[in-house]
């Protein structure tokens, strides 16, 4: 009997057009979206050239520090456009420009649009060439005041081999930090919770209150828990077909990067899609409405939960686990997205089992709420 | 009067589903604003950095206050994790830890080095530049071997700096927060009216209701555009709900010409909305189907045209795509009003443009849901 | 008597097969007209083609005079429709779907709730006003089809199987309803394949087979058309060949069949044919537990017309 209802229950769900295509085909087709829309981001990050216009005067023609800087950088930082000052000013009105330089009076100038990384990094740059200036005359002043043998070119070959000295930084960034990938692992958990539509429906069919099915089912001469055990792992086992593709999608068609640790990727996938099916089989016994509200109630909650998790906006993930930590220490959603990242993000394993331990107690708690309610059942009206 | 009175009464039936709806749309808008600093607009003229002082002496002190000046210090809690996911999810760009020590390693001739962490962006390599700067001139001064005097020294030279022009006299932090706002309201619009007006819609275009419908002596045509006010009346109260969550967010910038611009660009787009929602419901039949079909038109079109990622971070195919969506005009608009300096007649004709390209698609989806309708309105 | 309704060579195919077969009818005022017919005779597509809900390929649709179209408003208005299945919004109660479908028809608000009342007491379901559709039995939710179909009193009504699937209790309600619908005034085109309805109601029948008339006229001229006047069924445990034989040759007897200890004799015409069979039976000392003797029914008909059953 056992097998029969499994065997019936997975013929049930595949047949459901409309599940397979949640399950299925609607991550999948979200994760095309985000691959086209995050592909360059993370290049744009990187600093690109920009442009940039001087105004070619007299005095600027006379300042060697500041030509020659200027030379040189336009190799690496900036596209240069030498005009004169109506052009620039017009090239700056139309945002062609970023920015521009002129020397009057003795005084460097610089006229920007607005606040940004570009303007300041051009701002940056004039600073540090005031700046080799303005530490040339302390050290001729330093070099007049104790000896009075001044050889300028002296000094300013040291300023200059001082200044262009490498400077040693320890750098330990971590490597694997595309933040993208977040967005690609709340999609896997948003997936896991959707299939709770699946767990909500086979669960429903077993319901007598909730359909004429479940009314035959309910006089069956069968045992209801061994009905609800076969049913439950049918819809187990399509939500973890759903998952699988989603995964295999990501993996191998847009490249999303889960770490090297490929069992306890695999692991979470699993438990996973476990808190996502109790979760809808706690909604299927729980609210006693129609199938229509059981299925928005699991969309809506399922969709702020991603949405704190950081699919409309990576940031909000750490924003919530920054200052409402609760909120997401009881979603399943983040518990997912976070098991993943730790995975991806950290060499150790603690917060990853912090992860896997938050998901089964939540499916645990989920599983104990449906059966005291099925337990409790006897329908008031059907 | 009865067609159009009954579409609320259906509306009704729905209504804590659509209430839910409702505020959880407006609310991710205004939440995302709450929480959005500089982190999620991708940009800042301020690197974000963290300080770990280890030395606590006058020179990392010292190096601390310069870098204070010229950058945003984070205060985060000292706990290995904690900053590790603030780098992660940019936070912070850069993390520089002065090591104990180093002050007397300059001192006594004996350098330790700087340790950081970054993320590699632009931000953190214009950190990282800031710092090398200080590094450098606190190089050539290092034979001074007196603390005081060397700080001294490295703070004068410091103080050289060009001086910088501002030309635009727009308030852009305010614009940024507006345009995030409103481009937001691409999703909540969407989904918004889509969902309600299409599950209400779907309950007037089941097959049987239909053939009642039709055999009636009601004017098909007035049947139609009584469906279509009362949808429409949805739309603009949402877009009020969204106006009004705006005004009480972003306060009295929302009352100014820019604000205007933004509510005007929403408010066509909102009908535009409605019209896609009409179409859905002609073309849909069945409840359920519809939750994957608003999912798939707000998220992505919202994901596509720039809504949640700025629009000058999305490749040049995908945006090439994006023009046929009447979300791309609109976002596009907003990027437009964001930028806007002077508002005359001139200057707003990209906007009058890119309104009219929205009215352009408003009417295409309207003809479109008709010869649906009307092919509908026979069975087979 | 007024032609209401004129359907000439009506022809509508679904690729090969000619659901309806150059139908031709009228109805005439104020009476009640059933289309009679197996399943998939092509009851509701001709309807569905006189509600020009349908394109049909050949023939010819007058309603009141006015050949029909989709936008023909004003001969809308006169036409009430109860579709075989229920077309109600699930979201409204019985109140609302009433009041919002007979709103289609009529604007005024005071002669509307008048009528909403009407059909409330028509189908007696005034104490179902605030009931949703999911909470009413399905006796019940026809009749609510019906009220949301017949609310704003119109001139002419098409029933299409109204009272498929329903209780008998809810059945003879609807059939009542109907009965005092025509006695206001109003033509009724009734289908359905339960002959006893028909029998029961109508004041002529068409009867149609593979969308085709194959008879009509009042179920009196039908009848006539088997030539049996009267069928008597008796239970026999066993009856011989040469019995079966004698019997035949009693008068007036058309047709004698005698299967599974049941024999059916039919008349052609005559008097005391039933007691002329009692005094063979008597006679010949067969035993028999019942007998019974009726008028043919219009299962008969179709019988000897199309030689199948109305009814598989």
């Amino acid at each position: 009997m056992f097998w029969h209802n499994l065997k019936y229950n997975l013929m049930f769900l595949f047949k459901n057009k409309n599940l397979i295509f949640w399950t299925f085909a609607f991550p999948i087709i979200m994760a095309t979206l985000f691959n086209l829309a995050f592909s360059d981001i993370e290049k744009n990050e990187q600093l690109n050239k920009f442009n940039i216009a001087i105004v070619d005067n007299t005095e600027y023609q006379n300042d060697e520090v500041l030509k020659t800087t200027f030379q040189k950088l336009e190799k690496d930082i900036f596209d240069i456009e030498y005009t004169n000052i109506e052009k620039a000013k017009e090239l700056l009105e139309e945002k062609e420009i970023v920015g521009y330089l002129e020397k009057k009076e003795n005084n460097i100038n610089i006229n920007i649009n607005k606040n940004g990384i570009e303007e300041t990094i051009f701002k940056y740059v004039v600073d540090e060439i005031m700046i080799i200036n303005s530490v040339s005359k302390d050290l001729i002043n330093d070099e007049i005041a104790s000896n009075n043998q001044i050889n300028y070119e002296e000094i300013y070959q040291r300023v200059l081999n001082k200044i262009n000295e490498e400077i040693k930084l320890n750098d330990t960034s971590p490597s694997n930090l595309s933040y993208t990938m977040i967005e690609y692992y709340t999609l896997i958990a948003m997936t896991c919770l959707y299939g709770g539509i699946i767990g909500m429906t086979s669960t429903n069919n077993m319901l007598a209150n909730m359909s004429k099915k479940g009314s035959r089912v309910a006089v069956s001469p069968i045992k209801k828990s061994k009905l609800l055990l076969s049913s439950t792992i049918a819809s187990y086992i399509v939500e973890i077909i759903g998952v699988a593709l989603l995964f295999l999608y990501t993996i191998f068609v847009i490249g999303v990067d889960y770490g090297d640790k490929i069992f306890p990727v695999i692991l979470i996938a699993l438990i996973g899609s476990l808190a996502g099916l109790t979760f809808g089989i706690a909604i299927a016994t729980l609210i006693k409405k129609n199938e229509t509200t059981k299925v928005g109630i699991i969309i809506s909650i399922t969709m702020i939960c991603s949405f704190l998790s950081g699919m409309m906006g990576i940031t909000m993930k750490y924003i919530v686990d920054k200052n409402f930590r609760i909120l997401n220490l009881i979603n399943p959603t983040s518990m997912i997205t976070d098991g993943l990242y730790s995975l991806y993000y950290y060499p150790t394993m603690e917060r990853y089992w912090f992860n896997i331990i938050s998901l089964l107690i939540f499916s645990t708690v989920m599983i104990l709420v449906s059966l005291v309610e099925l337990r409790r059942q006897k329908y008031d009206s059907i | 009067m009865t067609v159009f009175k009954y579409f609320f009464k259906v509306m009704k039936e729905y209504k804590w589903t659509i209430v839910l709806y409702t505020v959880l749309l407006v609310g991710f808008a205004g939440f995302n604003l709450q929480t959005s600093d500089n982190s999620t607009n991708f940009m800042a003229s301020k690197p974000d950095i963290l300080v770990i002082d280890n030395d606590n002496s006058k020179l990392s002190k010292n190096l601390e206050s310069y870098l204070k000046e010229n950058a945003n210090l984070k205060e985060l809690e000292n706990n290995e994790e904690k900053i590790n996911d603030a780098l992660f999810y940019r936070d912070v760009s850069l993390i520089i830890e002065i090591p104990k020590g180093y002050s007397n390693g300059i001192i006594n001739n004996d350098k330790k080095d700087i340790v950081i962490k970054s993320t590699g962006d632009k931000e953190a390599e214009y950190g990282k530049m800031l710092l090398e700067r200080y590094l450098k001139i606190s190089n050539v001064y290092e034979d001074i071997k007196n603390e005081d005097l060397i700080i001294n020294k490295i703070n004068k030279q410091l103080e050289s700096s060009v001086q910088v022009t501002i030309k635009s006299k727009l308030n852009t932090t305010e614009l940024d927060k507006m345009a995030f706002f409103y481009n937001f309201a691409n999703y909540s619009l969407l989904a918004g009216c889509v969902f309600v007006i299409s599950t209400v819609l779907n309950s007037f275009k089941t097959k049987e209701i239909k053939k009642r419908t039709v055999v009636s002596s009601y004017n098909y045509k007035k049947y139609n555009s009584n469906l279509f006010k009362a949808g429409t009346i949805f739309g603009i109260v949402l877009w009020l709900l969204y106006l009004l969550i705006s005004v009480i967010l972003l306060g009295s910038s929302m009352i100014t010409l820019h604000g205007l611009l933004f509510a005007i660009n929403s408010f066509v787009f909102m009908i535009c909305a409605t019209q896609i929602a009409f179409l859905m419901g002609n073309l849909i039949n069945n409840k359920e189907a519809l939750n994957s079909v608003v999912n798939i038109i707000a998220l992505g079109s919202s994901f596509l045209c720039g809504a949640f990622v700025p629009m000058q971070f999305l490749p040049d195919s995908v945006l090439k795509i994006a023009h046929i969506l009447p979300s791309y005009w609109f976002i596009k608009n907003n990027e437009f009003i964001k930028e806007l300096e002077v508002i005359n007649v001139q200057t707003l004709e990209p906007y009058i443009t890119n309104i009219i390209i929205i009215i352009i698609f408003i009417l295409i989806i309207q003809i479109v849901t008709n010869i649906i309708s009307k092919k509908k309105r026979k069975f087979d | 008597m007024k032609k209401v309704i004129e359907v000439k060579n009506l022809t509508k195919k679904y690729k090969e097969l000619k659901a309806v077969n150059g139908l031709s009818f009228d109805v005439y005022e104020n009476e009640i007209l059933g289309l009679l017919g197996p399943n998939g005779s092509g009851k509701s597509t001709t309807i569905n083609c006189l509600l020009s809900l349908l394109n049909f390929d050949e023939g010819k649709i007058e309603i009141l005079g006015k050949e029909m179209t989709p936008d023909l408003y004003e001969i809308k208005r006169k036409i009430g429709v109860v579709f075989q299945e229920v077309a109600v919004f699930d979201e409204l109660t019985v109140y609302e779907n009433i009041d919002y479908f007979c709103g289609l028809y009529i604007e005024n608000k005071e002669k509307r709730k008048k009528y909403v009342k009407d059909a409330l007491q028509l189908v007696k379901l005034e104490e179902f006003l605030n009931f949703k559709p999911k909470q009413l039995s399905g006796g019940l939710l026809r009749r609510l089809n019906i009220a949301c179909g017949i609310a704003h009193k119109p001139e002419i009504i098409f029933l299409d199987e109204p009272t498929v699937a329903v209780d008998p209790q809810s059945r003879n309600n609807i059939l009542d309803g109907i009965k005092k619908l025509r006695k206001d005034g109003a033509t009724i085109i009734y289908t359905t394949h339960y002959m006893e309805e028909v029998e029961l109601i109508c004041d002529r029948i068409i009867i149609l087979d593979k969308g085709k008339v194959i008879a009509e006229g009042t179920k009196e001229e039908l009848k006539e058309l088997t030539g049996i006047e009267e069928k008597v069924t008796i239970e026999i445990n066993d009856l011989n060949e040469s019995h079966i034989e004698e019997i035949y040759k009693l008068p007036n007897v058309k047709t004698v069949e005698y299967e599974g200890e049941k024999l059916v004799i039919t008349y052609g015409k005559g008097k005391n044919n039933f007691s002329k069979l009692l005094d063979y039976l008597k006679k010949e000392e067969i035993y028999y537990n019942k007998i019974y003797s009726e008028r043919p029914t219009l299962n008969d008909v179709f019988l000897e017309l199309t030689g199948k059953e109305l009814r598989d």
